[in-house]
């Protein structure tokens, strides 16, 4: 759809439901019952009406009807449904709150879309876990963990054990927008992506789009993973934690003034030295983490929150190698009702990332990262009851730090070295509307507008025909080029710049009440690109804006979906077919470094990628046996053609799979409580091995045997299957009833049948027999963990 | 230095991880040449001796145990200051070929080699790279991860007055390529350290250092990534083809592998005690 058609669609549709008459507005907050902290996503339901609303991401709701009296529902999964008849003769504000089904620890939560207003909803592609769900899921050593869960959902893999980050529907890792309160997080993994650095006590909702995706959220293409942290117990002073095999958790959590206001705080520390005492260096390993939030409930009308993650590993062998990095993200937050109908969100957010490594025997440090501050406004307003619209900007100026290379003792002989640091600018503005047609059709359409603004940096370089990377048509190779000078910037200059508008759109359209259809559309800009070109992302990889050189990367996806609710929501099926289409996905030239790179342009070749695909999930929601089923046909693959008639591009210009195409994707998650006590869980995996690169050859060099790699069937070769079965059982003792300390156990074995599954295969000569061989790497074989965890 | 070795290594030990041996159908390719020509003045000597082989190959598939040699080709060299022309023969058949009369290659001149095979012509050319000799080699008593390796300590002055490129062979088919970029003109040090499955103390090592081009350099770079020496695991690059800076002349598409340069190199022979 042209833009122009767009608009002109919005604004009708925008002018025939804001003049509505006779209506009053019911709004209001939803809180847990016990801890008053504030719940997302909760339906309020107007049976009479076939109408409703949900609480967005600060509890708050706000609904337009006729007056009257009606029946009102409020549920949530895993509390106890309020109904009640209210009266609605003039506006109101009412707060609700929520008493959980069961206190028990252990209790079972899958979210998922059995409310008839999900069947409804258009958004689609989205998943939602709960954070009872995922420390249900078993995995490696005990740990509970948001990322190893999402992976058990439709569309989302990983390279495995050892990778960092995760692929959605065949994107990148880079391509995930992964929020924290609002907050970019750029690196979501601890240890080499065993872990991620979500503590799990500390998260009160998790969401993954796939798709769809809301024009609120942008500059990232694949997905977004909405993450928000609690905001700590105004009622009552408690404590959580946990002891596993590899880490402790503890939180403090409770009210400065009762009901009011409150503080969290939480910590998640590993064992150093744990993997390593086999070494009798002075080694270690570890990471840690801690998630601070203090809120304030200053007014009926403002609420202030500050939230603060700070997050860390750090490898020691000896002083010879120390290797950091981690994330930290401050959040200063302002919610504002301007008008029963109007909630707004001001946000002040810092981000970082850092990377740093000493290497004492070559005598250097270096350092490395990417900072952000982030300006945000959103509002949220609720027109009536079939029109809700979400508007805001967005602003953030990123510094990027290339790298640095500093002496790390006075007899070095190493020089100080700044590769040139970067900056940009990215502004984005964003109308969304949610726009229910009739009982049966649902919209939700928008658009963003995106900026980006590559401001000037110290020095740049200049290449004869704008080109830093030949190709030499004799050794049929392609080079870097060499700079032809230099070009000076001062900070305000502007070096590129980029707009665009992304428009969104979906739909729903219910069949019957357990039965819709939806579809969507989005176009989405990602103006940053990670610098990787290994099997998968390793915590030294730097950002690189777009600018001169690299130009942004630009999604259209398309989704249809079909969605079922079976026997009243006890079984629910989501199946969704999608096709996405990025232009400007970036590849490397042969050979190319990436690290300490002053001139990263000269390795850069530009390319496209698509992948499409088949979802399907499969839900038991209800009874003692709840779990899923989720599996995913899909390809994705990249395209690097030659810039010209003479260039052959990478693999000839044809299609190759992208190191994350996984052709079958199979996870079950199944879950069943045997009694009050006793709790078991298993997950099964089956992935497609991941693409890889065999030999065609060998030949001999100075004396190395080297394998030749064919350039014209890259990625054409695959590493075995990666399955696994993993089970855990949890178990609540039963003197947890009638007394303040609830502890439970979970005992874990992950990978049940010891599958040693390929993380690579390698291949090289063996020094003794001087045969060549073909090596494989495994992480994880079978590993069993304990975790015990309470709270009081 | 590759730090993706070091990340790998870290992932390998650090974890409950494991190595196995695994049977993988590699495909085939039609055989390439191989042109192995990296001649290496040994300056430092009185008088100056020379390294001046050009093995010929073939590329094998890959679990081959046997790699073919090439004997019936002509190999010569032209000085392209005077175009005189320097032939070399493989006396004893074993694919190495060696001029008929020993010479020394000059400096500031280039050389083309050209090698005619199977009807099919290849050249390359090559000047010869300046390197400086070693300050200091000695063992030092520090070890990196297990505790077991042998540390060399190695020092040398960098020339300030241009980019250098270096290639350290410790022996055992153990390379280190690098570059001046971090200590132009300084009095370098850096330690290099043996790990008990590659050298097995006490030992003598003889260690050579030699002055390489730029595109040597990237190339030799990727060629010890690639034979697997210390790399393997997630974080290694995606492989690709590693092409060097021999041109088939009479059918382009039809490239061979190997490279030709030619350097100047110092030698050092050290005596490795066992001090763990």
């Amino acid at each position: 759809m042209s833009l122009k058609k767009f608009a002109i669609v919005s604004l009708l549709l925008l002018s025939s439901y804001v003049f509505s008459q006779e209506k009053i507005t019911l709004s209001g907050t939803v809180y847990d019952n016990s801890t008053n902290e504030t719940l997302i996503g909760v339906s309020i339901y107007f049976p009479d009406l076939k109408s409703g609303t949900t609480t967005n991401e600060y509890g708050f709701y706000s609904i337009t009807i006729p007056k009257g009296t009606y029946t009102i529902q409020i549920s949530y999964l895993g509390y106890t449904t309020i109904v009640k008849e209210i009266v609605l003769n003039e506006k109101q504000n009412q707060d609700f709150k929520l008493l959980e089904e069961t206190e028990s620890l252990d209790e079972i939560i899958i979210e998922s879309d059995i409310e008839k207003l999900n069947v409804k909803t258009p958004q689609m592609s989205v998943n939602k876990l709960s954070a009872s769900t995922i420390k249900q899921i078993p995995v490696v050593l005990g740990e509970s963990d948001i990322i190893k869960s999402i992976i058990l959902l439709p569309g989302v893999t990983s390279a495995g054990e050892g990778a960092s980050g995760f692929n959605v529907r065949g994107g990148a890792a880079d391509q995930n927008l992964i929020l924290l309160d609002e907050a970019i997080v750029f690196n979501s993994s601890h240890l080499f992506g065993f872990f991620s650095v979500f503590n799990p006590d500390v998260i009160k909702d998790v969401k993954l789009y796939k798709g769809g995706i809301p024009a609120r959220f942008g500059g990232r293409l694949s997905s977004v993973l909405d993450i928000y942290q609690k905001e700590g117990n105004s009622k009552n002073f408690k404590i959580t934690g946990g002891i596993g095999l590899v880490s402790s958790r503890l939180l403090a959590e409770g009210p400065i003034e009762k009901e009011k206001s409150s503080f969290l705080i939480g910590g998640r520390a590993s064992y150093a030295h744990l993997f390593l005492p086999l070494f009798d260096n002075d080694n270690s390993a570890y990471f840690y983490d801690l998630n601070t939030k203090i809120n304030f409930r200053l007014t009926e009308k403002n609420n202030l929150f500050f939230s603060g993650y700070f997050g860390k590993d750090v490898f020691g062998i000896s002083d010879n190698f120390i290797n950091t990095y981690g994330n930290t993200v401050a959040n200063l937050r302002w919610n504002h009702l301007f008008s029963d109908k109007l909630f707004s969100n001001l946000s002040l957010i810092y981000s970082d990332y850092f990377y740093g490594l000493t290497l004492d025997f070559v005598g250097f440090e270096w350092d490395s990262g990417i900072t952000n501050f982030n300006l945000k406004y959103d509002f949220k307003h609720y027109l009536n009851d079939k029109f809700t619209l979400n508007y805001g900007i967005n602003n953030i100026y990123i510094k990027f730090n290339p790298g640095e290379i500093i002496p790390n003792r006075p007899d070095s002989g190493i020089q100080p070295e700044k590769l040139i640091d970067k900056y940009a600018n990215e502004f984005a503005a964003y109308v969304d509307a949610e726009h229910q047609v009739n009982n049966k059709l649902t919209f939700q359409y928008g658009i963003r507008f995106s900026n980006f603004t590559r401001l000037g940096q110290d020095e740049l370089n200049v290449y004869a025909n704008n080109e830093a990377v030949i190709y030499n048509q004799q050794l049929k190779k392609y080079e870097s080029a060499i700079a032809t000078g230099v070009e000076n910037f001062k900070r305000s200059d502007v070096l590129a710049n980029f707009s665009n508008f992304e428009p969104r759109f979906s739909l729903s359209y219910l069949l019957d009440d357990n039965t819709s259809i939806k579809m969507s559309y989005n176009r989405m800009a990602q103006y940053l690109h990670l610098l990787s070109n290994t099997a998968s992302p390793t915590p030294l990889d730097v950002w690189a804006p777009s600018g001169r050189f690299i130009k942004p990367q630009l999604l259209d996806q398309y989704a249809l979906g079909y969605f079922k609710s079976i026997k009243n929501g006890d079984y629910s099926l989501e199946t969704e077919v999608f096709y996405k289409d990025i232009q400007n996905r970036i590849d490397y030239i042969n050979g190319a470094n990436l690290i300490a790179n002053n001139e990263i342009e000269t390795v850069i070749l530009n390319g496209r990628a698509r992948a499409y695909g088949l979802e399907v999930l499969l839900k038991k929601n209800e009874g003692s046996l709840t779990g899923w089923l989720a599996y995913t046909l899909s390809r994705s693959e990249q395209q690097t053609l030659g810039r010209n008639a003479n260039e052959p591009g990478i693999n000839q210009g044809e299609w190759y799979s992208t190191p994350f195409d996984k052709t079958h994707d199979l996870s079950i998650n199944g879950s069943y409580q045997l009694n009050k006590k006793w709790t078991f869980n298993a997950n099964f995996l089956f992935q497609t091995g991941q693409p890889t690169n065999y030999p065609v050859g060998q030949y001999e060099v100075q004396g190395l045997n080297v394998p030749i790699f064919d350039d014209n069937r890259r990625n054409a070769d695959r590493l075995p299957a990666y399955h696994r079965l993993d089970i855990s059982a949890t178990l609540t003792p039963r003197k947890n009833k009638n007394r303040k300390w609830q502890a439970e156990w979970v005992f874990g074995i992950y990978n049940l049948y010891g599958r040693m599954n390929a993380a690579a295969i390698n291949f090289r000569q063996n020094r003794e027999t001087l045969r060549n061989e073909a090596i494989q790497t495994s992480i994880f074989g079978i590993v069993p963990a304990i975790t015990y965890n309470f709270k009081f | 230095m590759n730090i993706r070795y070091l990340l790998t290594f870290l992932l390998v030990f650090v974890f409950i991880s494991c190595e196995k041996v695994v049977d993988v159908d590699v495909p085939s390719t039609d055989p390439k040449l191989i042109i192995d020509a990296a001649f290496e003045v040994y300056f430092d000597e009185n008088p100056v001796t020379t390294n001046t082989v050009v093995k010929l190959r073939l590329s094998a598939d890959y679990f081959e145990t046997q790699i073919p040699i090439v004997t019936n080709a002509t190999v010569f060299l032209t000085d392209l200051s005077n175009n005189n022309i320097i032939d070399f023969s493989d006396s004893n058949l074993d694919g190495d070929y060696e001029p008929i009369n020993a010479f020394i290659p000059a400096d500031n001149t280039i050389y083309e080699l050209t090698v005619i095979y199977d009807n099919q012509v290849y050249k390359g050319t090559a000047s010869k790279m300046k390197s400086p000799t070693f300050t200091s080699v000695v063992q030092g008593d520090e070890t990196l991860f297990s505790g077991n390796e042998t540390e060399l300590k190695v020092a040398f002055k960098d020339d300030i007055n241009e980019e250098n490129y270096y290639l350290f062979d410790f022996t055992n088919n153990l390379f280190l390529a690098i570059e001046d970029r971090f200590f132009n003109g300084a009095d370098y040090n850096f330690s290099f350290f043996y790990d008990e499955e590659e050298l097995k103390v006490p030992t003598a090592v003889k260690i050579k250092m030699s002055g390489i081009t730029k595109e040597y350099y990237t190339y030799f770079r990727v060629l010890i990534d690639q034979s697997g020496q210390n790399a393997g695991g997630p974080f290694e690059t995606v492989p690709s083809s590693l092409l060097g800076n021999m041109v088939n002349t009479t059918n382009t598409d039809n490239f061979p592998l190997g490279y030709f340069h030619i350097s100047e190199t110092d030698t050092f022979t050290i005596f490795l005690e066992d001090k763990n």
